[in-house]
């Protein structure tokens, strides 16, 4: 049945394993699902392919809108004949497919989107929505995170002892203030202040003379939405306090030049960097992809790449595109990749199907811009860099 | 201190707020088109100044005189593709030239913020600041940039009104807004009236969204709440009058500065946006409006 | 003369219909699904059409009255009501909450009726994002008990819908009270002067757009499994049926629900050009509206105006 495969040679003599991809092409985020995902395609069919078979991906761009993203799975599914769809960034668009992995038993893995909703489903209706997977940290992960990192890098050497949170006012941030506000304490900082702003905000003068007035050490975020205007506006204003966090849009290699260089020295949790060894093969990835792209990825790159290895190794352990078998295979994944060791979270655990958290598994790092770079500075042992911050910065110092 | 704070920060971004409305109440005003493109030519104007300052090398400066001239060629285009063939259509009846004018002005931005999403991506960006640096006002840290984007919005509306009623043009244009049919009896050319609008509509935009990308940033994402943000404004003051734009937007933007400071940052549009349900109920034709 | 014409558009209708009902066997469940869209969108255009076309009144926010249906029916559906019941109370809430808005504005004329609608859709979006614990705030919610899981289903089911709906507002439309209706709205002094309650009429206009909105945003979300501003309430979806109404042709109804299933078919055939398709529909949209102003089937269906 399978042909025999020959060193790099990838015979196909079978029709091609296909892999629907649903990205945001006019996103930086977006765009960076379905170029990982190529690549992704492109290394496994190098090494023989699937039990001899390519892997060929299928890419839609859902133009950042969940309705259409609902209809290009129905077109991978039903038109398109994919095994497996790995799709967007944007919890919304996540949610919204999701009943539909379900209805029509598609395996679904999303690589970037962070609501716990997701998961808090395949938890709650198991047999029903097992088919769809959390492909990247769940909002309560991303704030441990933050809390870990803070504890590490900032309460020890710079005697951080309070903070204010300062995020924008969406679902996805609920879960995650309510995690900064049980394990920030936990890690030696005192919140002083939770600031939650409208995400249509973009003036954010009132905020950073609100915040400034109450004196914390560190400001810690949780924005998405916005990114860019309030980094430039903390920078023209010479806010003292330097900001740690989430901060989305500073993980993408554009925003330095989307902020005009405002960037320097704002930190934030991303999934990877250049110049990083998460894993085994985050290096190799990063390069590979910045010489094919120009720009390196953005953090959802990072895990498309990942999980379409995950999906080719569990179709391939599966011996079939049987999506329950496929998923029955999924769920006993253990693969180390560019994002770190990867597994997921199982049936009786609270985040079924998400990614678990932990050292030694996957923790994202934490990234500083500084001189246009994003230099690592945690997990400690992964870092290429040290901590730096502007000279308008009065704290930490 | 706060209070300063609150003064300081509601004037620069009413005035920026005024600039963005000031143009379509104008354009309304005189040719009776809303023009729903207005968020993108103004994105039009900074992604190209930002491009041209940036990734062109050519400096913050010419970035923003690049900017400019490409909100006014926008706003050009929007004339000569959509509203110029729909105003002068045999095949619409009058009455629903505006209904014609709104969807085409909405599909042509819709087109627009496709073709910038697809050259630029829908990050949001930033201009560098025209002077860089801070100062203290009375204990408040403002920076120098946001200084000038106050001057340099009111210096164009200053001159905004001196052309409308010191010079000739402008007091076509003004008699052009009461009664077009009048004028065209007394022998003036509608069309070069229509012409001199849409220019200085198109200066107006594209400062305003130079600006705006300077202050505050802007993205592809922005361009719908651009528009329904200065649609509000033009509304509460009154559809057609300038100095009504003026007003509300001061009132808007001290409403939502104050809310943020004084109240929470979460609910900082709600109040005008309560301000706009009352006016539309109670007094539709705006504040300063005539019926 | 005009009887004639209609039974041939009424042949030409019942041919399509009948192609309709008969294309899931032949078809994949991804045109299925789409269609499935489309015909509620029909209805969205079609509801509008008879409020725009008839009333005069541009309504800016459809959007509002379908947002509330949808969401009525997303919320009720999350607390385990039966779907019929969550379809009736969808209907009931968009109709007072369209006879909230109605009410004072349409004694408003001309484009500030269009603005109090737009202030709706952006007060129900507020709304939406500021409750977020009851309706899941921007990133929406699910619709965990759905009307079914199988495409055909689902496709009979919004196409008999659409079909009722279509014959439902077309008849309207060519009754006493839609002739009314549109003397209303094309010379309202007139009307006035004949004695017909001008207002009245456009609150009852109001209110079967209402319904039929609010129904058909219901079904919508118990199709899609899900509810999200983005999906049901953004100004965007407004843009989206206006436009179909105005390329199908003002004022025919059938036109409306023609243009919608056309818009979106274009949209999904276009899908191969990736990011730019959105651009080619609307330059395409574009140019009907420039060059053939009475929509695709306005010449045809558009009733003969006098003198």
């Amino acid at each position: 049945m399978t042909a025999l495969s020959l060193g790099a040679a990838a015979p196909a003599a079978e029709e091609p394993i296909k892999i629907g991809v649903i990205g945001e092409e006019s996103a930086v985020a977006g765009a960076s699902i379905t170029k990982a995902a190529q690549m992704a395609a492109d290394d496994i069919n190098a090494h023989g392919g699937v039990n001899g078979r390519n892997v060929e991906v299928v890419i839609y761009d859902d133009h950042s809108s969940a309705s259409d993203a609902v209809r290009a799975f129905q077109r991978a599914v039903n038109e398109d004949k994919v095994s497996a769809v790995v799709g967007s960034y944007i919890s919304e668009v996540a949610l919204a497919l999701e009943p539909w992995s379900a209805r029509l038993h598609m395996p679904f893995i999303t690589p970037g989107a962070a609501s716990t909703e997701i998961s808090r489903q395949v938890h709650d209706n198991y047999d029903q929505y097992k088919y769809t997977f959390h492909g990247w940290l769940t909002s309560a992960f991303i704030a441990q995170s933050v809390c870990d990192f803070q504890h590490d890098m900032l309460v020890g050497p710079y005697h951080v002892k309070s903070t204010v949170v300062v995020s924008e006012d969406a679902a996805w941030t609920k879960p995650l203030d309510d995690r900064y506000l049980d394990c920030l304490p936990k890690a030696g900082i005192k919140v002083l202040d939770h600031v939650r702003f409208n995400p249509d905000t973009t003036d954010f003068t009132p905020i950073f003379n609100k915040i400034e007035g109450e004196h914390p050490d560190i400001i810690t975020t949780g924005i998405s939405h916005v990114g860019v205007q309030p980094t430039v506006q903390w920078h023209d204003q010479h806010v003292p306090i330097a900001m740690a966090g989430q901060s989305s849009q500073a993980t993408t290699s554009t925003f330095w030049k989307d902020t005009n260089g405002a960037a320097e020295g704002v930190i934030t949790a991303t999934a990877a960097a250049p110049g990083v060894a998460l894993g085994p093969t985050t290096i190799a990835f990063t390069n590979a992809y910045i010489k094919r792209f120009g720009d390196s990825p953005s953090y959802d790159g990072y895990s498309t790449y990942d999980e379409i290895h995950v999906i080719a190794d569990a179709i391939k352990r599966a011996g079939g595109t049987d999506p329950d078998k496929v998923v029955a295979e999924m769920e006993k994944t253990d693969y180390q990749g560019t994002l770190g060791r990867i597994k997921f979270y199982g049936k009786n655990d609270q985040y079924t199907h998400a990614i678990e958290y932990g050292p030694g598994l996957v923790t994202g790092c934490f990234i500083q811009w500084q001189n246009g770079k994003q230099v690592t500075i945690w997990p400690h042992d992964k870092a290429n860099g040290k901590i730096e911050f502007p000279s308008f910065i009065t704290s930490p110092r | 201190m706060t209070a300063l704070q609150i003064l300081i920060d509601g004037f620069v971004i009413s005035s920026l707020y005024a600039l963005a409305a000031v143009g379509f109440t104008l354009m309304f005003g005189v040719s009776g088109v809303l023009n729903l493109a207005h968020g993108a030519i103004m994105v039009v104007a900074a992604l190209v100044g930002w491009w041209a300052a940036g990734q062109l090398g050519l400096g913050v400066y010419a970035g923003t005189a690049i900017g400019i001239l490409a909100g006014l060629l926008a706003a050009y285009l929007t004339y000569f593709i959509v509203v110029r063939p729909i105003q002068r259509s045999r095949k619409i009846p009058r009455e629903e030239t505006e209904i014609f004018v709104l969807t085409g002005t909405l599909l042509w931005g819709i087109m627009l913020q496709g073709g910038l999403a697809y050259l630029f991506s829908d990050n949001p960006i930033t201009m560098r600041p025209l002077i860089g640096g801070i100062t203290t006002i009375g204990g408040v840290r403002v920076p120098w940039n946001e200084i000038m984007i106050a001057a340099v919005s009111w210096v164009v509306i200053g001159l905004l009104w001196l052309l409308i009623n010191r010079t000739p043009a402008g007091k076509a244009m003004l008699a052009a807004s009461m009664n077009p049919r009048g004028l065209t009896l007394l022998g003036f050319d509608l069309s070069r009236i229509y012409l001199l609008v849409w220019t200085i509509y198109g200066v107006l935009a594209g400062t305003a969204g130079v600006l705006l990308a300077s202050f505050l940033g802007v993205s592809t994402a922005n361009t719908g709440q651009l528009t329904a943000s200065a649609f509000s404004i033009v509304v509460v003051g009154g559809l057609g009058s300038v100095s009504g734009s003026l007003v509300a937007a001061f009132i808007v933007g001290y409403l939502e500065t104050a809310t943020a400071y004084l109240v929470n940052p979460t609910l900082r549009p709600i109040p005008a946006l309560v301000l706009l349900v009352l006016v539309v109920y109670f007094r539709p034709q705006g504040l300063l409006g005539r019926r | 003369m005009s009887a004639l014409l209609r039974s041939k558009v009424a042949w030409v209708a019942a041919a399509a219909i009948l192609a309709a009902a008969v294309l899931p066997l032949g078809v994949s469940a991804y045109v299925l699904g789409v269609l499935t869209t489309a015909y509620y969108f029909g209805v969205f255009s079609m509801a509008w059409d008879l409020l725009f076309g008839f009333a005069g009144e541009v309504n800016f926010g459809p959007t509002f009255l379908i947002g509330l249906g949808a969401y009525t029916a997303a919320i009720l559906d999350n607390r385990g009501l039966p779907i019929p019941l969550c379809v009736l109370a969808a209907a009931l809430a968009a109709v007072i909450g369209g006879m909230l808005l109605a009410m004072p504005a349409l004694r408003l004329r001309g484009p500030y009726f269009g603005l109090v609608t737009l202030v709706a859709v952006l007060l129900l979006q507020n709304a939406i994002v500021i409750f977020a614990g009851v309706t899941g705030g921007e990133i929406g919610m699910t619709v965990p008990n759905v009307l079914s899981i199988d495409a055909r289903v689902n496709y009979w089911f919004a196409l008999a819908f659409m079909v009722v709906c279509g014959v439902l507002l077309f008849g309207l439309s060519r009754s006493a009270i839609g002739l009314i209706l549109q003397a209303s709205g094309q010379d309202p002094i007139e009307a006035a002067a004949l004695g017909f309650n001008v207002v009245k009429h456009k609150i009852v206009a109001f209110a079967i757009s209402a319904i039929f909105s609010g129904i058909a945003g219901a079904l919508l979300v118990l199709y899609m499994g899900a509810a999200s501003v983005g999906t049901i309430v953004d100004i965007a979806i407004g843009v989206q049926i206006i436009i179909s109404a105005v390329l199908g042709g003002r004022r025919t109804i059938i036109g409306a629900a023609l243009g919608a299933v056309l818009l979106l078919v274009a949209a999904e055939w276009l899908r191969p050009l990736g990011q730019l398709n959105t651009l080619v529909v609307s330059a395409f949209a574009l140019a009907v509206i420039l060059f053939f102003p009475d929509g695709l089937l306005g010449y045809v269906l558009r009733p003969k105006e006098q003198g």
